[in-house]
């Protein structure tokens, strides 16, 4: 599903976020990447939904080399991918109904098939009857299940989460690991950065740990630390 | 693996278009609300810089008219040597008339220019003397029969025995041309520069259309928006406002050309104006076109850099 064969990123202040990192993620698998801030975490989730580019090594998302593609196809790649951050990126002045249909709007998708598609999406994240607020009347957990719900309605095969549960206290963390559970039962891949030691060290999922640009551990049903 | 759906079609984003239109039309609207002055601003630049290009097109039509007119009426004019009397003038003149290119002769005498001259100046005591004393020499008027025949024709009579100096109206053409020439420089000069000016402030103006909807192109971005969906809102608010000054621009060249033509044509009967209805078109034309090339261009710029992944 994902691959990255020896891959560098310099930024243009000189800051060396990667050094020659390779990796490869199988299709249905949930990966945590962990490790403390500025170690290049958010840097390898923008190298696949190509917000960067690789100053060094190749980059595969499905069959895609995401490190020769050219401007106008990174559209086609972002629909291959749903993309959750740690601040939900909501629009305030629309409904949550809307803000996960405006994915699929932009993306031109028929009008009637986007209702039935939203509700689908709405219902596997808990939030149905939320359809009608605004994101400014949600906690944050419901937020966060907002913006899962509108990276997942287009079905991609691979979901990329930046912190998702940075902003949120234990309960709604927990909210969210079960939603994101859920999606990836369903059989979406599942890449998720975090901070989060409970999180990481309860749900025993493979673990990619990263410092100072590089990988130091990559264990199968890992813990947060090594020593923990 | 499972990837996204395959049914898309290479004109897909036109159906999204029109799907949206009325969402594209209600955010060009929000936009002119929130930006008011701005676009006001922009708007009456673009105009301003139209406006230019309207009057150098207009003048560069009633100049190449002009030129053209001019061209039509030369003629050859031979002053003959004094003394050579009536018969004599008669017999050159059937010689000229004789030489390729001439289309007819006409004899004028040397009381007959004295006359013409003085219709032309006016009665004054002055005159008097030069009624007494007719410095003029008789001459004879040829019509050509393809005015780029002229030097020619003038080297020609030049020739013939009893001719004393030759004229042409080339010198005046030349001269047309050469100042309908340096009006367009100028003119292109001037309208590169304001056109530059004019690009600034559209792209400024839509510029805080786009960082207004900083949020919306962000998101639309990341779940796979094309480029092109995501440009023509602005592409449309750039059109817009490059229209209402091309708009502005014509209704105002409009009321000036034609107070212009109607005060001119009355002073100088002569001169061989473009009426309106003939100078509309051009003038449109190129005022439309400038003013879309504006509008399009400046919002390409404002969201160029937005678009940059």
């Amino acid at each position: 599903m994902v691959q990255l064969q020896d891959v560098t990123k310099a930024y243009a202040n000189g800051v060396v976020a990667l050094r020659g990192v390779s990796l490869r993620v199988e299709p249905g698998e949930f990966v945590f990447i962990v490790g403390p801030t500025g170690t290049g975490k958010s840097t390898l989730l923008k190298l696949l939904y190509r917000a960067e580019v690789p100053t060094r090594g190749r980059v595969l998302v499905g069959d895609r080399d995401v490190t020769r593609l050219p401007a106008g196809a990174v559209a086609g790649l972002r629909r291959s991918l749903g993309v959750v951050f740690q601040d939900f990126k909501l629009l305030p002045g629309r409904t949550v109904f809307e803000n996960v249909a405006f994915a699929l709007r932009v993306i031109g998708t028929p009008r009637e098939a986007i209702r039935p598609r939203v509700q689908r999406a709405l219902d596997l994240v808990g939030l149905a009857d939320r359809a009608r607020h605004l994101p400014a009347h949600l906690s944050g957990g419901e937020q966060q299940r907002v913006s899962i719900a509108r990276a997942i309605v287009n079905n991609p095969p691979l979901l990329l989460a930046d912190e998702p549960t940075g902003n949120l206290d234990p309960n709604s963390s927990w909210e969210i690991m079960q939603v994101l559970s859920r999606v990836n039962l369903r059989g979406t891949t599942v890449i998720m950065t975090t901070h989060n030691k409970t999180v990481v060290d309860i749900l025993r999922r493979r673990v990619i740990q990263l410092a100072d640009g590089e990988i130091v551990r990559d264990q199968v049903r890992g813990l947060y630390a090594l020593d923990a | 693996m499972r990837l996204t759906r395959s049914r898309r079609h290479p004109l897909g984003f036109l159906r999204g278009i029109g799907e949206d239109a009325a969402s594209f039309a209600g955010d060009a609207a929000a936009g002119f609300r929130r930006n008011g002055l701005m676009t006001v601003a922009a708007v009456t630049t673009v105009m301003v810089a139209l406006l230019v290009v309207g009057a150098a097109v207009l003048l560069g039509l009633n100049l190449t008219r002009i030129a053209a007119a001019v061209e039509a009426q030369v003629e050859v004019v031979a002053f003959l040597q004094e003394g050579l009397g009536a018969d004599g003038g008669t017999r050159l003149s059937t010689a000229l008339a004789g030489l390729p290119g001439v289309a007819s002769v006409r004899y004028v005498t040397r009381d007959e220019a004295l006359r013409r001259l003085r219709d032309h100046l006016g009665e004054g005591s002055a005159f008097q003397d030069l009624v007494t004393t007719n410095p003029l020499p008789d001459s004879i008027e040829l019509q050509l029969t393809d005015p780029s025949v002229a030097p020619a024709v003038a080297q020609a009579v030049t020739r013939q025995p009893g001719v004393s100096e030759v004229t042409y109206g080339g010198q005046v053409v030349d001269r047309v041309v050469a100042l309908s020439r340096s009006v367009r420089l100028v003119a292109g000069l001037l309208t590169a520069f304001l056109a530059g000016v004019a690009l600034i402030v559209v792209v400024n103006t839509i510029r805080l259309t786009v960082i207004a909807r900083r949020q919306e192109i962000e998101i639309m971005q990341l779940v796979g928006a094309t480029r092109w969906f995501i440009r023509w809102p602005f592409l449309i608010e750039g059109v817009l406002q490059g229209g209402a000054a091309a708009a502005a621009a014509i209704a105002v060249l409009i009321v000036i050309y034609a107070v212009g033509i109607s005060r001119l044509g009355a002073t100088l009967p002569f001169l061989p104006l473009v009426g309106l209805r003939e100078a509309l078109e051009p003038v449109a034309g190129a005022v439309l076109l400038g003013g879309a090339g504006v509008g399009v261009l400046g919002s390409m710029i404002a969201i160029r850099r937005f678009l940059a992944t």
